[in-house]
């Protein structure tokens, strides 16, 4: 390092010379210098109020006492608290007349389309449309019911699953798979499936296909093919179909037979969160 | 490197301390005025009541950051009316490219807060403290006697008691002003509310106490602005050099050895009465706000004298070429009225036009749809295909409205609303309110196996008859 | 003072200033990377955790090859929206016999850390299949090769000892009985006891429907398992860490 030497202006350069480039060796602005040692001792401060410095066995834990599950366990906490009460009534809600009080349905729909995406969306679709075996919500034809009430139980309790002894439960035999019927019969029972809702069919089966659905099928389905609800069994002459109500897809479903899961979200999630996410499916379009 | 013992140049400048002198005249009558219209209006305004009836707040002129309305008198603006404030701006800005061309800094020098609130406290200042030479006789006495605390203690006082009642002021355009101002004196305001006026407290205080012109000078963009948007003819105060010059000291009788002198007495009562401690006679400067008190003064020292007024006035730069080359001052009027004003003038009122007319046929209700997308349509049991919209309504009547909601198109489509039976929605006084719509195609029908129909969905409100639409479509499910 | 004024032999000298520059770095990394490997608070045990089980470990090599953790991450942070969503944050441990970890960086699709048991195989199976047939707006590859690749268990026991010579404790039994527990666990007609008692918690089904182990078998495996060992009704972590 060169001695330092001064140039026309009286203001001292570091002596580096590049090129016959010098650099002016000005002093730090006042303010700039002391912003930096603001952020020193703000540096010092923080490290003794929060979780710092590595020690034998532990970090020093720091005075304020912070750890970042510490606050998240009080995030929770508050969040829970702030919506403790509206949660509370909204768990022992009469949800037939939810509609009634604005104040707890406009919270229920809010809360309800929030659990609705966590949970929900991946098989009835972030649109509640559905999917080929997943029901579309949206729509007015319910398997289990349609009314607030019927569709809390299937949510809280689910459909054919193990875990909750509760959910809803029916089996349709898989005709053709365990050879109840045959190939003949199976294809004049879709035929005549197809004529209750007025889709193209061979009509020259309908009347075989009849017989067979009287003695078969009309149990679940009702003599009319107009389901039941208490089985689960779909109404067979309206336009919704869950898997397909052309005919190839009417010929598997009969012979495998069908069998959709819908897990217990009561083992999930708290009574007030089925009540949200049911009065949320409610009124997305179908609610009876 | 032939001057290196030179010691550099000293890039600060400490302040000079101003005391301006007290003058009388038109343009400080004039400036009494304006000052008293401006703190007037500033202090009054929120407390003028204005009835809405139960809903609305009762109060004329209010900015409702909460419910994000704006109240002004009869007038109401909602959010999504807010090219209204976007043309007030533009109008504010043209009529500043108006004032400016024409006038030159006339806002800096009579209207700014800046000059107004400086202008009060140094009235303060010169109350208590006494005119120029007492002010500076106490500013260059090293001794903190009593008097002189005294004297400084009640000045600032009084000016915080100023600065205090100006932030005070301003938190009541923004909440109804009786309630707030109970809420403030019993310590039950919210803390944003008592934020703002210590912020604003001591802003004033501040800027109108101890900063004064350096807030024009340093931290004032309009000069620089300002500057740039006059021209040879914007009228400004300026000094008559060829009259004035050679300056000095009046003589009763003209001493003949002597070459003649101008009628400047070089008595500096110009430059002592300056809020921006400048001297006029060194020609236009950037500190000038053009208060025109050396206009003021000058006059007065021109009456004693016995001279003709008008050594400092107010003229362009035209006038000056005109009066050195002998001619007579240009009228004012040609100065004001050219092509470049007009001009402003005309845009400056179309805007203004524009804006009226749009407030007096905007609607009461208004109307927006949103199709949802996602599923585009639903089968239904019976095969219907249904539509999904998300409708806001706007009611912005003070009192509750039934609205109904009704479809215009060539097919037979049936509107019901989510959770009602038909399509009659009742939309809460002054509120916005979102309600899903379902359009519905029987089966087999021409929209439900088209993939889009057109449709408009009208809503009317029940009791007013006014109508607003949208057009949107129905999607099908085609074949 | 003469020291500081040597900073021109760095400053003129590339090679010496990288070298300089890297023994500062490194200085850096130890003094923050170090103490994580002794400070007690940076270690916490926690019940429930085991090696993977063969057919999990070869659902997880699957994962790795086609690149999953470039769009899911396993690594649910301490945040309350992602516990709403996702559930539990993730604890350290949970990825101790991870190699490498999966914690991801980025995440297109959803954190899968606590996947396991949210969806049912079916639902598995059909979204690898075809994504878009049950979750319309995603953007995920369709994965149905899955279904028709069939795992051989031959490898299995050489990948469990490389992974027991990178820490992962798996003893001579389960190195031994590899094949059969990796028939065993997509199997329910088997006989898994041996299979439950070495490897506590694991799931036993035939995961694609199908007969044979495809690798379909091993994803869902491995995805169904994710994030089920430690039971949080039971364990409740240290809120100081």
């Amino acid at each position: 390092m060169s001695k330092k030497s001064e140039n026309e202006n009286g203001v001292p350069t570091t002596g580096h010379s590049w090129d016959g480039i010098e650099e002016y060796d000005n002093p730090m602005p006042r303010w700039w210098l002391y912003t930096f040692y603001a952020c020193i001792v703000w540096g010092i401060a923080y490290s003794i109020a929060y979780p710092a410095w590595p020690m034998v066995n532990r970090a020093t834990a720091g005075l304020l006492g912070f750890s970042t599950r510490g606050a998240l366990v009080e995030e929770l906490a508050a969040a829970e608290a702030a919506n403790a009460q509206i949660d509370s009534r909204l768990a022992s809600a009469d949800l037939s007349v939810i509609a009634d009080d604005a104040g707890l349905n406009q919270y229920a729909v809010s809360k309800g389309a929030a659990v609705y995406r966590t949970w929900c969306i991946q098989c009835h679709g972030s649109g509640a449309a559905g999917a080929v075996g997943f029901p579309n919500l949206l729509d007015d034809a319910w398997l289990w019911g349609g009314d607030i009430e019927a569709i809390q139980t299937t949510i809280n309790h689910g459909i054919r699953n193990e875990d909750d002894p509760d959910a809803r439960f029916s089996l349709m035999p898989a005709f053709g798979a365990d050879q109840l019927l045959s190939e003949e019969q199976i294809e004049g029972v879709v035929n005549y499936v197809m004529s209750l809702s007025g889709e193209p069919h061979d009509a020259a089966m309908v009347a075989e296909g009849a017989e067979i659905f009287a003695n078969e099928c009309a149990a679940c389905h009702s003599e009319d093919g107009t389901g039941n609800r208490d089985l689960g069994a779909p109404n067979l002459t309206d336009a919704v179909w869950l898997y397909g109500g052309d005919y190839d897809t009417l010929i598997e479903t009969v012979t495998y037979a069908r069998a959709g899961v819908m897990p217990a979200w009561g083992l999930r999630l708290g009574a007030a969160e089925i009540n949200a996410v049911a009065t949320y499916v409610h009124q997305l379009g179908g609610g009876e | 490197m032939s001057t290196s013992d030179d010691t550099p140049p000293n890039l600060y400048a400490a302040r000079e301390p101003i005391f301006p002198k007290r003058v009388s005249g038109r343009f400080r009558n004039l400036k009494w005025i304006i000052m008293l219209l401006t703190l007037g209006v500033y202090y009054i305004t929120p407390w003028f009541r204005w009835d809405r009836g139960p809903e609305l707040p009762s109060q004329a002129v209010l900015v409702d950051l909460a419910n994000r309305r704006f109240f002004f008198f009869f007038i109401e603006i909602w959010p999504h009316e807010f090219y209204f404030v976007a043309g007030l701006l533009i109008m504010a800005g043209l009529g500043l490219f108006l004032f400016t061309s024409a006038l030159g800094r006339v806002w800096c020098g009579y209207t700014c807060p800046q000059t107004v609130w400086t202008d009060l406290f140094i009235l303060v200042e010169r109350w208590v403290e006494g005119d120029r030479n007492a002010r500076l006789r106490l500013h260059r006495q090293q001794k903190m006697d009593v008097r002189k605390i005294r004297l400084r203690m009640t000045k600032f006082v009084i000016w915080a008691l100023i600065a205090l009642a100006t932030g005070g002021a301003w938190v009541f355009y923004f909440a109804d002003a009786p309630t707030l101002l109970w809420d403030l004196l019993t310590l039950q305001a919210h803390p944003v509310a008592y934020s703002t006026v210590f912020l604003l407290t001591a802003t004033t205080f501040v800027f109108g106490g101890m900063m004064r012109e350096q807030v024009c000078i340093y931290m004032c963009p309009w000069p620089r602005i300002q500057a740039a948007m006059m021209d040879e003819d914007t009228i400004t105060v300026a000094y008559r050099e060829w009259r004035g010059e050679p300056r000095g000291k009046h003589r009763k009788k003209a001493d003949a050895d002597e070459a003649p002198l101008g009628d400047c007495i070089d008595c500096n009562a110009c430059v002592n009465v300056c809020p921006m401690g400048i001297d006029i006679r060194d020609g236009q400067q950037l500190e000038c706000i053009t208060c025109a008190l050396c206009i003021d003064a000058c006059d007065e020292m021109m009456e004693k004298i016995g001279k003709p007024r008008g050594l400092i006035d107010y003229m362009a730069l035209t006038d000056e070429q005109h009066e050195r080359s002998g001619q007579a001052k240009i009228p004012v009027w040609k100065h004001i009225f050219r092509l470049r004003t007009i001009l402003y003038t005309s845009l400056w009122a179309a805007v203004g036009l524009g804006l009226t007319v749009a407030l007096f046929i905007r609607p009461d209700l208004s109307v927006t749809v949103a199709p949802i997308r996602n599923p585009v349509y639903v089968t239904m049991s019976d095969g219907t295909i249904r539509n999904s919209y998300d409708v806001r309504l706007r009611n912005k009547h003070g009192e509750d409205r039934p609205f109904q909601i009704s479809i215009e198109t060539d097919d037979q489509l049936k509107v019901v609303a989510e959770g009602a039976e038909d399509a009659l929605v009742l939309v809460p006084a002054d509120s916005t309110k979102l309600q899903r719509v379902y359009i519905m195609a029987a089966p087999g029908s021409a929209a439900a196996t088209s993939a889009v129909t057109d449709v408009r969905i009208w809503v009317e409100d029940t009791v007013s008859k006014e109508r607003a639409g949208k057009d949107t479509v129905f999607n099908g499910k085609a074949e | 003072m003469s020291i500081l004024n040597k900073h021109k032999i760095l400053e003129t000298n590339v090679t010496l200033l990288l070298i300089f520059s890297f023994i500062v770095v490194t200085i850096g990394g130890i003094v923050q990377i170090a103490p994580l490997f002794y400070l007690e608070n940076t270690i916490e045990e926690v019940e429930g955790m085991r090696p993977y089980s063969p057919l999990e470990l070869q659902g997880r090599e699957i994962y790795q090859r086609e690149g999953c953790y470039v769009c899911h991450s396993q690594m649910i942070r301490p945040m309350r929206d992602e516990i709403e969503r996702y559930g539990h944050y993730s604890l350290a441990a949970e990825s101790m016999y991870d190699r490498p970890f999966q914690w991801g960086s980025k995440r297109t699709g959803p954190d899968l850390a606590r996947v396991g048991g949210r969806y049912s195989d079916d639902w598995h199976v059909a979204h690898l299949e075809d994504p878009q047939s049950v979750v319309p707006e995603s953007v995920m590859p369709k994965y149905a090769f899955l279904m028709h690749h069939t795992v051989h268990s031959s490898h299995i026991a050489d990948y469990m000892k490389t992974h027991k010579l990178l820490g992962v404790p798996y003893t001579d039994e389960m190195i031994e009985n590899a094949k059969a527990d990796f028939a065993a666990q997509a199997n329910p007609d088997s006989d898994y006891d041996g299979l439950l008692e070495r490897y506590p918690g694991a799931q036993v089904r035939n995961f694609d429907g199908e007969p044979g182990i495809s690798e379909m078998d091993a994803l869902v495996a491995y995805l169904q398992m994710l994030g089920t060992l430690v039971d949080f009704s039971t364990f409740t972590p240290d809120a100081s860490r």
